[in-house]
């Protein structure tokens, strides 16, 4: 090819025998052939696209007809643009984009003219957009303010957990001591709290039992842990996800979230991750029926920190 | 210039493609699931306070009835008085047939002696106790399962997890080194058989495998990294019976799910993990194995741009 052809020229005036108005085939009519070939598939396709709407057939096959028509369509249409249309490249000259100088001055002496005529004389409109505008601005800060309030008051620091409260699993069943084995770990809630949002939420723990005789996570904790039960809650203290992942012979706690680990036979402490605080632990006692329920609630508010943690 | 970006994108997207397949047919693996029964003649007795047999392992068993240990509606005995077979409708949990125990013991001597030592206690052939787990008292189930799970014989003692294998014994040589080692200090559970899974309630199996399971294996059962590099693995392959021994036994750092699961339960947990997870729907034909939103975006991202990059240059190149 040589150079000239390379060179852009007007498509105004270019003729129909310039070689830029040559296709870019070099055999034009195979190419029409492949082209046509394409489409026809392509047309097939579609064919089948509906044939597979209207026989029920699996979705796979949909998306494949479809996909399958759409991409030889579209390569037919490209191919038809790019291999058999003039090759060019063609250029366009542009015209003067603005306008006269006279033109201009005229028109924003007009402007101006107008707008003291026009806007002048209708201040009470004036005034009237002015104050809807204000009014607005100030209620659209209070979705802001109403955030501010009311305070949450005692909710984030206390739980359903209450002195006394069976420890029940998810269908509402109350846990006995000769229930779960060593190395077993169940998730519990207060009775009569398991099917409710906040018992969902905040009041989900996890009970593990670490052995057969009493365990004692810290000092100051003696009783908390009777015949090898610890709770802890299942609210992370870092953002809240449901520390769920027990490690039976690490006897550590996993957050599935950002993988913070808290050992369960010291106290709930974070060994690893982001939490900031131990896994607030819930004391626990064994009745004289053999049910397991809590001394009373958590020493501490669970789940992620706020203002007014302490 | 255009055609170097082409010529270094096509490989890229070949490889893209590749990726694609490999993980379909990573993800289409999942065998069907295939379980174990075996049977001895016995008579039934259905027990009215429940007879449990002598067991040297309390701290991992439950009181609760039908709950994977012999106090449960079904209780089948041998002549001789030792209960062979105990469960209820929903999972048959069978004693390994004592027929087995001097093979059992032979296979044990030249597989496992080694570490676990020649009485299974856990003192190893040098005498270092603590160095191995204890085998005794745990019932036939824990052994069954460590070794048809091709996780025992061990590939590297020393490895902080045992990762499942191809097994390196048969299914017989494995109930037989679990009956020898039962045999020594008979404890439950017994190997479990989980009857007519295809009727189980799959929609409580379901909630009870989001709420018991999918906190480590996750809800797709495509297994996870987990602590101090252990993980948990892959369900996608894994039978019946396996599954229910895992659950009930615990092993590794796995829980153990006793008073908590009931043996329907547990059946209903087998039939989800053997039917949707091991063969989930995949209304789009290609499920990439269940990576997650942010991994199948990622592929569809890199994949997508790349492909319309390909495309882009193809249209606009005049020459």
């Amino acid at each position: 090819m040589s150079a000239d052809q390379h060179t852009p020229v007007s498509i105004t005036s270019v003729s129909i025998d310039d070689p830029h108005m040559q296709p870019l085939a070099r055999n034009p009519r195979r190419m029409e052939q492949t082209i046509a070939t394409a489409m026809f598939f392509g047309l097939l396709s579609f064919v089948l696209f509906g044939v597979a709407y209207w026989m029920n057939w699996a979705p796979w096959s949909l998306g494949v007809t479809l996909g399958l028509g759409m991409v030889l369509l579209g390569f037919g249409v490209t191919a038809w643009g790019k291999y058999l249309m003039p090759k060019g490249p063609f250029v366009e000259e542009r015209h003067e984009v603005a306008s006269t100088e006279a033109q201009r001055d005229s028109f924003a002496a007009a402007v101006i003219q107008r707008n003291l005529g026009i806007l002048g004389r209708r201040k009470v409109l004036g005034g009237l957009a002015g104050a809807a505008l204000g009014v607005f601005g100030i209620v659209a800060a209070f979705p802001l303010i109403r955030s501010l309030g009311p305070l949450p008051k005692n909710s984030l620091k206390t739980t359903d957990w209450k002195a006394g409260s069976y420890l029940v699993d998810s269908t509402g069943r109350p846990v006995k001591v000769s229930d779960i084995a060593v190395g077993g770990i169940v998730t519990v809630y207060p009775m009569g709290y398991q099917d409710t949002d906040n018992g969902q939420a905040v009041d989900q723990t996890v009970l593990i039992r670490l052995a057969t005789s009493d365990v004692v996570t810290l000092a100051g904790r003696e009783s908390w842990g009777p015949s090898g039960y610890v709770a802890y809650s299942k609210a992370c203290t870092h953002l809240g996800c449901p520390v769920g992942l027990y490690e039976q012979q690490l006897e550590v706690l996993v957050c599935p979230c950002h993988q913070s680990m808290f050992t369960v036979a010291n106290g709930g402490y974070p060994t690893f991750g982001p939490a900031p605080r131990p896994l607030p632990q819930l004391p626990l006692y064994v009745d004289g029926r053999g049910y397991v329920r809590s001394q009373g609630g958590y020493n501490q508010p669970v789940g992620p920190g706020f203002w007014e943690r302490s | 210039m255009n055609r170097r970006i082409a010529r270094a994108l096509v490989p890229a997207a070949v490889l893209g493609v590749a990726t694609i397949g490999a993980l379909s047919v990573f993800m289409g693996s999942g065998a069907g699931a295939s379980t174990t029964s075996t049977t001895s003649a016995g008579t039934v007795a259905q027990s009215k306070a429940a007879e449990v047999i002598s067991v040297p392992n309390a701290a991992y068993q439950t009181t609760r009835p039908n709950a994977g240990t012999a106090n449960s509606n079904m209780q089948i005995f041998n002549k001789s008085g030792k209960l062979v077979a105990y469960g209820d409708k929903n999972v048959t949990y069978t004693a390994p047939p004592s027929s087995l125990i001097p093979l059992g013991q032979a296979v044990y001597m030249q597989n496992c002696a080694s570490c676990h030592g020649v009485e299974a206690n856990g003192v190893a052939s040098n005498g270092t106790p603590g160095g191995y787990p204890n085998l005794r008292g745990l019932g036939p189930a824990t052994i069954d399962f460590w070794v048809e799970s091709g996780r025992m014989p061990a590939a590297d003692p020393r490895s902080v997890q045992a990762q499942r294998h191809p097994p390196r014994l048969s299914h017989t040589e494995a109930v037989a080194i679990a009956a020898w080692v039962n045999s020594l200090d008979p404890a439950t559970p017994y190997i479990p058989h989980v009857n007519a899974v295809s009727t189980a309630a799959v929609t409580d199996g379901f909630s009870l495998f989001a709420l018991n399971c999918a906190a480590c294996h996750t809800i797709t059962g495509g297994g996870d990294a987990l602590a101090n590099g252990t993980n948990a693995p892959s369900l996608r392959n894994i039978p019946a019976t396996q599954v229910a021994e895992a659950i009930r036994t615990g092993p590794g750092n796995m829980p153990r799910f006793t008073g908590n699961l009931s043996d329907a339960e547990l059946r209903n947990i087998v039939a989800y993990v053997t039917g949707y997870i091991q063969h989930p729907s995949n209304p789009g034909g290609l499920g990439l194995g269940g990576l997650g939103p942010v991994a199948e975006g990622f592929i569809g991202l890199a994949l997508g741009v790349g492909l319309l990059a390909l495309i882009a240059f193809w249209i606009g190149d005049r020459t």
